[in-house]
Parts: C-alpha cells; sequence; structure tokens
C-alpha cells in the first residue's frame, strides 16, 4: 500500500487472495498476497508445484480476478475494471508467454505476431514491419512464414516472445517458459528475457528452477500454499 | 477488433476446417435455394393469374347484381329484409345510367343456343358484348374485325368453337350461321298491364341468321360464374332486341316473383379506371351487389399471401434444419479450437470480439451459402421456365414464366440467410465467449 502512488511501482498486491470452493472445501491458491514490483524490474516468482504461482501471474495479467484484495498496475486498480476495459489492459500493457509456447498451429509465425496487433486494432499499413522487427529481435528474421510445427521448441518460444512484445507492452508475464526446454535452449531463452528486462520491460518469471532465478532475476520471490514465504534480494 | 480483421480471422478460420464448414455451406444454400424455389414459383403464378385479369382489359366494369340474386333464397329463409332488396330492372339501369364517371351500362347476358352452320348444329354458349369491348386486349388477335355496329346480325366465334364447325376457321369469315335460341316473350296480357303480377311470360323458339365477322383466339373476361364465357358473341344491342331467354329468367319464374322485365347483371363501364371504386361504392349505396375485378384481384393479392406464406413456410424446413448444421459445425468449432480461444484471450482479445469472430463464421457461412442457393434456386427456375415453355409451345399456349425471380427476393433470401446464420450462430458464440482461458490454456 504505502508504494501505490509511487512512479517507481509497476504492481502493487495488496491483501490478495484467491480461492476456489470445491464442493464444501475451499483451497486457498493465492492467500493474502502483498508484494510490489518495482519498474524494469526482473522478479522470479518460485515455488513447489500447487503453490500458487501460475494463479498469481493470472490474477497479475487480468485473466483473472482475484476473491479479495487490490491488484494496481501502473496506477490502475484491476479489480475496478470491466471486462472490456480488462481485455484492453492485457493488450495494451501486459506481454504473456507460456511453458507450452501456445502459438496458434494453424499460422505462420508471422501471423501468429500479427494476431495482437488485430485485436489492438492497429492499422494495417505498419503491420509487416513490426512484425518483421519483432522477428528479427527474437532473431527469427527468416522464419516469418513458417508454421509452429516447423519450429523447434525454443524457436517456437522465441516467435511467442516476439508476438507477447509487438504491442509494446511495459509488463512481461512468463509461466515457466523454460519448462519444455533443455538448458541449452533455456538459457537462450534468458538471455532474450535478460534482453527484453535491459529495454524497459518489467519482467516476472514463474520458474521451478532456483538457478535460473539465482542468474537472471533481481528479485526471488517464494511461494508456498498460496502464501509468501520469503523475498530474497539477489543481486546489487 | 476492425471488420476486416474479423472477417479476415473468420475466412481462416472456415478454410481451416474445409471439407466441414463446406458440407455446412452446401446445407444453408440448398436451404436458400428451396426458400428461393417456393416463393418464386408463388411469385410467378401470382403474376400469371393477375397479368391475365389486367390483359382482359375490364378494369373499369363495375359488375352489378341484386343483392336478392345473391343471398336472395337464405335472406328469403331468414326473413330478413335482403328478401326485399331493390330488383334490377330498367328503372334501376336508367338510374346508374345517371350516376356521375358512368360511360355506359349495357345487361349482361348469357344464353345456352344452337348455332347451325351448313348441315352441322352445335350447342354452345352465346354472349352479348358492348362495342366498346372490341377496344380492349381480349380482342388483340382477332381475324376479321369486331361488330360493325351494336345491332348489327353480325357475330364474333371464340376459335375453339369455330373449329368445331369448320376446321379452318378463317373459312367462316363473312358466312352466315343461325342461331337457334328460346324468345322470351313478356306475359301475354298485353302491353297494358306490362307491371302485371305473377303474369308470367312465355318461350318461343326462334332463328336468327348471322353473318361471321371475326374469330377470336382470346377469351374475354365477362364477369366470372359458371359458363360464363361465351363461344359465341353478338352486338349487346342485337342480343337484347332477341329477347333470348337467359337461365336467370327460369329461376325467377320458379320463383314465382316475376314483375317485369329485370336483369341478372348490369355491366357499368366506368369512364376511368381509377374511378372503380367510387362508383362501385355508389351503386352498393343503391341496394345492389356490385363487384369488379379491382375485388377480384385484391382477393387474389389475399389468396396469394395467404399461399406464399405457405410456399415460405415449407421453403424455410430446409434452412431450418441448415440453420442445425451452423449451430453443430461452430460448437464444434469452439470445442476444438478451446487453446486459441484461450491464446486469443491471453493475447487481449475481449470476450466481445470472440464473440464477433464466431458471428462473423456464421455470417461468412450464411453470405456464401445464401449467394449459392440463390444462384442455385435461379438455375432451377430457369430449367423449370424452360422445361414449361417447351410444353407450352407444345400445347399452342402463348408461353408465360411461371417462375419468376425478383431482385428483392434475391437480396431478401442472401439477407435471410444472413440473419438465420447469425441466429444459429448466438449460442456457439455466447459459448466460446464465455469460456475460461485459464481453464482454456491448462497445459493438458
Ligand atoms: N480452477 C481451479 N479450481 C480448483 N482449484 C484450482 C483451480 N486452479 C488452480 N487450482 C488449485 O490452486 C492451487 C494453485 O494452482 P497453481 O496452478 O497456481 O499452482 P502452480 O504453483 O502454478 O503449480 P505448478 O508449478 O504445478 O504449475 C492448486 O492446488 C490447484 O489445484
Ligand atoms: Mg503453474
Amino acid at each position: 500500500m504505502e508504494a501505490a502512488n509511487d512512479g517507481r511501482v509497476a504492481v502493487q498486491l495488496s491483501s490478495v487472495t484467491r480461492h476456489y470452493q470445491m464442493g464444501a472445501s475451499v483451497i486457498r491458491a493465492v492467500d493474502d498476497i502483498s508484494l510490489a514490483i518495482s519498474r524494469d524490474e526482473f522478479v522470479a516468482l518460485l515455488g513447489a508445484s500447487g503453490s500458487g504461482k501460475s494463479t498469481l501471474l493470472n490474477l497479475i495479467a487480468g485473466l483473472d480476478r482475484p476473491t479479495s484484495g487490490a491488484i494496481v498496475v501502473n496506477g490502475r486498480d484491476l479489480s475496478a475494471m470491466a471486462s472490456e476495459e480488462l481485455a484492453r489492459y492485457r493488450r495494451e500493457t501486459v506481454g504473456m508467454i507460456f511453458q507450452s509456447f501456445n502459438l496458434v498451429a494453424s499460422m505462420s509465425l508471422a501471423e501468429n505476431v500479427e494476431l495482437p496487433m488485430r485485436f489492438a486494432e492497429t492499422p494495417k499499413d505498419g503491420r509487416a514491419e513490426r512484425i518483421r522487427q519483432a522477428l528479427e529481435r527474437v532473431h527469427l528474421g527468416g522464419r516469418l512464414h513458417h508454421r509452429p510445427s516447423e519450429l523447434s521448441g525454443g524457436e517456437q518460444q522465441r516467435g511467442a516472445i516476439a508476438r507477447a512484445l509487438v504491442n509494446n507492452p511495459t509488463l512481461l508475464l512468463a509461466d515457466e517458459p523454460t519448462g519444455n526446454l533443455d538448458s541449452r535452449t533455456g538459457n537462450e531463452i534468458m538471455e532474450l528475457l535478460r534482453e527484453v528486462n535491459a529495454s524497459g520491460v518489467t519482467v516476472v518469471m514463474v520458474t521451478h528452477e532456483q538457478a535460473l532465478a539465482d542468474k537472471y532475476a533481481q528479485r526471488a520471490i517464494h511461494m508456498a500454499d498460496g502464501k509468501l514465504v520469503e523475498q530474497a534480494e539477489v543481486r546489487q | 477488433m476492425k471488420s476486416y480483421d474479423l472477417f479476415d480471422l473468420a475466412s481462416r478460420n472456415l478454410r481451416n476446417s474445409k471439407l466441414r464448414n463446406s458440407l455446412t455451406t452446401v446445407g444453408i444454400a440448398v436451404g436458400v435455394a428451396s426458400l428461393v424455389a417456393m416463393l418464386s414459383l408463388g411469385i410467378g403464378l401470382q403474376s400469371m393469374a393477375t397479368s391475365r385479369i389486367r390483359k382482359s382489359g375490364v378494369f373499369d366494369i363495375v359488375f352489378v347484381t341484386s343483392k336478392q340474386d345473391v343471398r336472395g333464397m337464405r335472406a328469403r329463409m331468414q326473413d330478413t329484409d335482403e328478401a326485399n332488396a331493390r330488383v334490377l330492372d330498367d328503372a334501376a339501369r336508367k338510374e346508374l345510367e345517371q350516376l356521375p364517371n358512368v360511360a355506359e351500362v349495357t345487361p349482361d347476358i348469357h344464353v345456352v343456343a344452337e348455332v347451325g352452320y351448313g348441315d352441322k348444329s352445335r350447342m354452345t354458349v352465346v354472349a352479348g358484348l358492348p362495342m366498346s369491348e372490341g377496344t380492349t386486349d381480349a380482342f388483340d388477335k382477332l381475324q376479321g374485325k369486331f361488330f360493325s355496329n351494336n345491332d348489327a346480325d353480325e357475330a364474333v366465334l371464340e376459335e375453339d368453337f369455330a373449329k368445331r364447325l369448320d376446321p379452318n376457321p378463317a373459312n367462316l369469315l363473312g358466312k352466315e350461321i343461325v342461331l337457334r335460341y328460346a324468345e322470351r316473350q313478356q306475359g301475354d296480357a298485353g302491353a297494358s298491364d306490362s307491371q302485371g303480377t305473377g303474369g308470367g311470360f312465355s318461350v318461343t323458339r326462334k332463328e336468327q341468321t348471322l353473318t361471321v365477322v371475326g374469330i377470336n383466339s382470346e377469351e374475354p373476361f365477362t364477369g366470372g360464374g359458371p359458363g360464363a364465357h361465351g363461344q359465341v358473341y353478338i352486338p349487346i344491342g342485337t342480343a337484347e332486341r332477341l329477347n333470348m331467354m337467359q337461365p336467370f329468367d327460369a329461376r325467377a319464374m320458379v320463383r314465382g316473383d316475376v314483375t317485369g322485365k329485370t336483369y341478372n347483371m348490369l355491366r357499368v363501364r366506368v369512364r376511368d379506371s381509377g374511378q372503380v371504386e367510387q362508383v362501385q361504392n355508389a351503386i352498393k349505396k343503391m341496394g345492389f351487389a356490385a363487384f369488379s375485378v379491382i375485388d377480384a384481384l385484391n382477393g387474389l393479392r389475399r389468396f396469394f399471401a395467404i399461399f406464399d406464406a405457405f410456399l415460405g413456410i415449407f421453403g424455410s424446413l430446409a434452412l431450418a434444419v441448415a440453420s442445425l448444421a451452423i449451430i453443430n459445425t461452430l460448437v464444434m468449432a469452439v470445442l476444438e479450437r478451446r487453446r486459441e480461444i484461450g491464446i486469443m484471450k491471453a493475447l487481449g482479445a475481449s470476450d466481445i470480439d470472440v464473440k464477433k469472430l464466431f458471428f462473423a463464421e456464421a455470417a461468412v457461412m450464411g453470405i456464401v451459402g445464401g449467394a449459392a442457393g440463390v444462384l442455385f434456386g435461379w438455375l432451377m427456375g430457369r430449367i423449370i421456365n424452360f422445361g414449361t415453355g417447351l410444353y407450352m409451345t407444345r400445347m399452342k399456349m402463348a408461353h408465360v414464366d411461371v417462375w419468376y425471380v425478383p431482385w428483392w427476393l434475391i437480396v431478401g433470401a442472401i439477407g435471410f440467410s444472413v440473419l438465420v446464420s447469425l441466429i444459429a450462430g448466438l449460442y456457439p458464440a455466447a459459448r466460446a465467449a464465455k469460456l475460461d482461458p485459464i481453464q482454456a490454456l491448462r497445459y493438458e
């Protein structure tokens, strides 16, 4: 709360909970979490399977709504937004990447990257150039017309990063982006995320691997049973 | 989302499952074709029927009868005042002639008579026609000429009847035929007592020689009713002079209420067809039953409205089935594309965008199916017109298109097809829109 009006704060969570009602029992997937993430920060979210990392990330992404608490991103409270506004927030402010890449299989790489621009109603003229730039940034400039099935896992994830960044978001949310990749390819992706972060984008990344968090993140946040257990400043 | 993106995405999604979507679209096309087929058949039949009446050129005629004749029997049984309705006599005829905008009042005369030609004699219906009838479309195809005057001992024969007298009807022109008929002689009590009650009349067999001046191949419209069409026409003046007994006279005599010369029906010709309704109303106010072709057209229009509605309902059945196919196809698409919908939402598509996308897919199927259906229905109509055309030429009938597809039906059918598709898309689109992206994206 204390940092809510601080221009340096990108994401402010205040007593955020997300409960699932399963019959008679309540699953507290996210349980009373308060947390501030600064602009340009690279945060790693760690924790055991089922600890609530993805749930928390989806709440920040505006794909899900908290049971209680406030999520303020760039000074705007997500819980006060209508679903249309939330969609607008997702396409303008947030970029997302996933463990399983989630490229649309029936579309070429270029078409996948064009998709967020369609939702953002970006004029048609500028799109081709922006697609090219976004794919060059992830070193896929020569693969515009390839289908996801014709690409390796690492290439697919780089394509997904290009797609996530094409609308110039200020917040990149990554849910185990290296989970399906070998460690060498995983490191390539992490290098890319570091570059993205260096260009001024706040990155929140869910991971299982302490080593990756140690190497790339500025701060590691540990979760267990929906709660924060420990926050560690990784470096500097 | 902008509409070009919407339709771009929609059509590429449709292309991704080509077979399934083409089959659904063909289903819509068949539905639309059957609708177009049914409705254009209705429209074609309607324009055929109305053009026949229009052609007869009797738009400016009001047929007048006594209410007593129309409902006399029933009225008498129920003892209402219709039994005492005005009779259509000479006084009434004079009064009708005095009405504004009335050009001419002539009696309707139709009698069964025998026509002799050489050694042949044939029973037929003889009708009297006013001179004004000669200028209507009904006598467009007249061989020879129309009557020289209203009292001439001349006849125009229907071609069909003429053939019964001579295989080559043209031979009859200028020849004489003998008309044998029953003459009605007013009450023998004498002229002094022409109003005589219960005087009745007597009937004598008579003959009249007539010269054939014309052969006609089209029937004039003479007022409807069984036996209304004549086969031999004579000038109305001649018909009145001959005093032929009509079926109506026999009925009146049996009924016993003959009170002098009355008319079965009078034809009131109005100066301008625009005044028909007004004259008709004036006549009704006088206490007579009045009927005009305008009534017939209105009745016909009402009939066809109902007829077309029925055809429309049957035609729509196939489209209703097609709409179920759309629902099925789109629901399957929603299930198959769960993950894709989740991705789109994660990338910033709103619920409304997702909904619109599925509507757009339904609309594209509706437009393509509708256009193909209209084309299909139109082709079917061409074939049917061609077929009936062949048949009609063989039967030596004038060619008429029984099938008619007006432009509004084309536009309407495609519009209706899109509308039905959109309605069919309601449920799948709503289902796609409310899909939870987190569930959809959860890796399997
Ligand atoms: N839709 C749901 N209904 C009920 N319970 C749910 C639902 N989604 C998540 N949960 C529960 O919430 C808890 C947190 O789930 P979450 O997916 O956030 O964990 P996670 O930390 O991302 O785990 P992993 O590392 O395996 O991805 C789990 O116990 C899960 O079973
Ligand atoms: Mg997870």
